[in-house]
């Protein structure tokens, strides 16, 4: 599953039951439609320093990184550990 | 109601006479400072400090502003309530302007602004972020950057002239109603002065104590956090909105920062349980609990987080601001809810049973109060039946929180006796939202009820029934009320279905029905 799939699913799962994967647009502002509000941002950040190994303490949190699946993943690529876009997670090819 | 008369601007408070001289008013305090203690420090956000003179610097650079835009002298402004340091100058040069200035949300949808502007006559917007995108007809961009801090300080020499009424308006705060407009509700010059002198002297701030600024600009516990600090010549310290649910940050503003008094709802509380180290902040001596029930279970962790302050719990509204304190002492585990004890100084308190009758001693019902600090009435929205004159003069608020007050004449919160609920301090109407929804084309009906949490206190769902065959997307729903609500009012979920809703006997929708539904999972 490719990184930015993984955190579609991830906000579909968490923040969106019901809600099919084609609904959700990369660039639906996630923050402004109060899906992720602030307390659900904590959530999310502590998500993905676990599954994409992100040293928050090292990084800044700014909000607008996470308005989007699109900046979310963004955000992933340029912090993770784990490296760039193409890397498969758990294991499972893209 | 027997002896009551609604009014629909109520007069101030009979016997209440003018208990704070000008000298020693908010704005010729911060002159005084400047001049006399120029370095001191004024604001911290992030790794900016702002002394006074800076302070007083950047307000003098946006009172210049205010006044080339050469708006109509009575002419009422909106700011947009950056949370900022830059915001808390172009606040003041408002002030000392004497121009009233509504801070509406930040957080409020587009086209709830839009309406919410036009019906409090606020064509113009200011702003001062370079930055910032605003909504508004007219928005202009204020500079705090003119006039260097070692600049010529002497128009704040007119800040202490005679031609202020007592009762004009400063601050304008906005609070949820039932229709899907917030209310407006305009604050005189004199009920915030006597607002910060029993904050500065009940919370005894003195120059240099620091205060911690959790709570958004918009909101009226600034008053407190900032008005009554600067009175006192103290420091605020800016929580930045972005990092407000950062436990570890909020931890580290506290120790670093040395903080002595904190106002806040109880989820920053919470925040710092959660991401408690095990060291104790020390320099805290003053903890205000506010703006929503405390949890039991978090009650006993606040000895342990803060080992050497007392602990309030503070009951109020935006329309009278803080009407009752209670000193937490004792048995912290106690069972029951908190008290919010009895009122402050110059505030009465009535207690209305059923069938609207005044009641004394022990009594269970709607609480009315008039304090010294409250409104003259709502400039927009809200019914004028919420303020009620009383024979002895005095004009109270209804606040439709049901109250319990025992032998002692101790009060405690026990209701609502309408469907208002607090979201993180926020009052957000579930009917209003219920409203907003309603008004879709292609909903036919709508249930919003809110429902505990852990960390949030409550949080919002929404039960649409659809009015068409044709999939409606939850997704497309949520930026229908983004645009029409609040943002603490958007509900978590909104969960579609196809069945008519539960409802009671009277046709009513039955939240209760709802609530079991959601919770069964069903």
């Amino acid at each position: 599953m490719s990184c930015s799939d993984l955190i579609k699913q991830y906000v579909l799962d968490e923040f969106l039951p019901g809600v099919g994967p084609e609904e959700l647009e990369a660039d639906y502002d996630l923050r402004a439609n109060g899906v992720i509000d602030s307390l659900g941002l904590l959530r999310v950040v502590t998500w993905l320093e676990a599954t994409f190994e992100i040293p928050m303490e090292e990084v800044e949190i700014v909000e607008q990184d996470f308005t989007s699946l699109t900046s979310i993943t963004r955000f992933v690529e340029l912090h993770s550990a784990a490296g760039q876009s193409d890397v498969d997670y758990l294991g499972k090819a893209a | 109601m027997t002896g009551w008369r609604a009014t629909v601007v109520a007069a101030r408070p009979a016997g209440l006479e003018t208990i704070v001289p000008y000298s020693r008013s908010l704005l010729g305090c911060l002159a005084d400072f400047a001049r006399n203690r120029p370095e001191s420090t004024a604001l911290v956000m992030g790794g900016d400090r702002v002394s006074y003179a800076e302070l007083c610097a950047m307000t003098m650079s946006a009172y210049n502003g205010l006044t080339a835009l050469q708006l109509p002298s009575d002419a009422r402004v909106a700011l947009h309530a950056a949370k900022t340091p830059r915001t808390v100058a172009l606040i003041v040069a408002c002030l000392l302007a004497r121009r009233p200035f509504m801070l509406p949300s930040t957080e409020l949808g587009a086209t709830a602004l839009e309406e919410l502007l036009e019906k409090a006559d606020c064509t113009d917007v200011l702003t001062a972020e370079p930055g910032a995108g605003v909504g508004g007809l007219r928005v202009h961009k204020i500079d705090t950057t003119a006039v260097p801090p070692d600049g010529d300080l002497a128009g704040l020499d007119g800040i202490t002239g005679p031609d202020v009424s007592p009762d004009a308006t400063s601050f304008i705060f906005t609070t949820s109603g039932s229709t899907g407009l917030p209310k407006v509700v305009p604050l005189s010059f004199q009920a915030v002065e006597r607002f910060t002198e029993w904050a500065v002297t009940k919370f005894r701030l003195r120059p240099g104590t620091v205060v911690l600024n959790y709570a958004p600009f918009n909101f009226d516990l600034c008053l407190l956090d900032l008005r009554a600090t600067f009175k006192a010549g103290g420091t605020t310290v800016l929580v930045e909105s972005e990092r407000a649910t950062n436990g570890k940050h909020l931890a580290e503003l506290i120790r670093t920062e040395s903080v002595e008094v904190v106002q806040s709802v109880p989820m920053l509380y919470r925040l710092l349980a959660d991401a408690h180290d095990g060291e104790p902040f020390e320099t805290v001596t003053h903890v205000i609990v506010t703006g929503d029930k405390m949890p039991a279970k978090l009650l006993p962790e606040l000895p342990r987080l803060f080992p050497n302050a007392r602990f309030y719990n503070i009951y109020g509204a935006t329309e009278t601001n803080d009407s009752f304190i209670h000193e937490i002492t004792g048995d912290l585990t106690a069972a029951g809810p908190l008290p919010i004890g009895r009122p402050l100084p110059g505030v009465d308190a009535l207690v209305l049973d059923a069938d609207g009758v005044v009641v004394d001693g022990p009594a269970t019902g709607e609480l009315l109060v008039s304090t010294p600090f409250q409104t003259a009435g709502y400039a927009v929205g809200g019914g004028a039946d919420k303020f009620v004159e009383r024979d002895n003069g005095r004009v109270y608020f209804r606040s439709g929180d049901l109250v319990d007050r025992d032998a002692d004449g101790v009060f405690t919160l026990v209701g609502r006796n309408d469907s208002q609920v607090k979201v993180r301090g926020v009052r957000v109407n579930l009917e209003e939202i219920e409203q907003v929804l309603l008004g879709h084309e292609r909903i036919a009906g709508a249930a919003v009820v809110a429902l505990p949490d852990d960390v949030a206190g409550l949080v919002i769902h929404a039960v649409v029934r659809r009015d068409t065959t044709e999939p409606l997307g939850v997704l497309g729903l949520r930026q229908f009320c983004r645009e029409r609500l609040a943002r603490a009012a958007l509900p978590t979920t909104i969960r579609v279905v196809d069945d008519p809703l539960p409802t009671t006997s009277t046709g009513k929708t039955d939240r209760k029905a709802v609530i079991r539904d959601l919770l069964n999972g069903s």
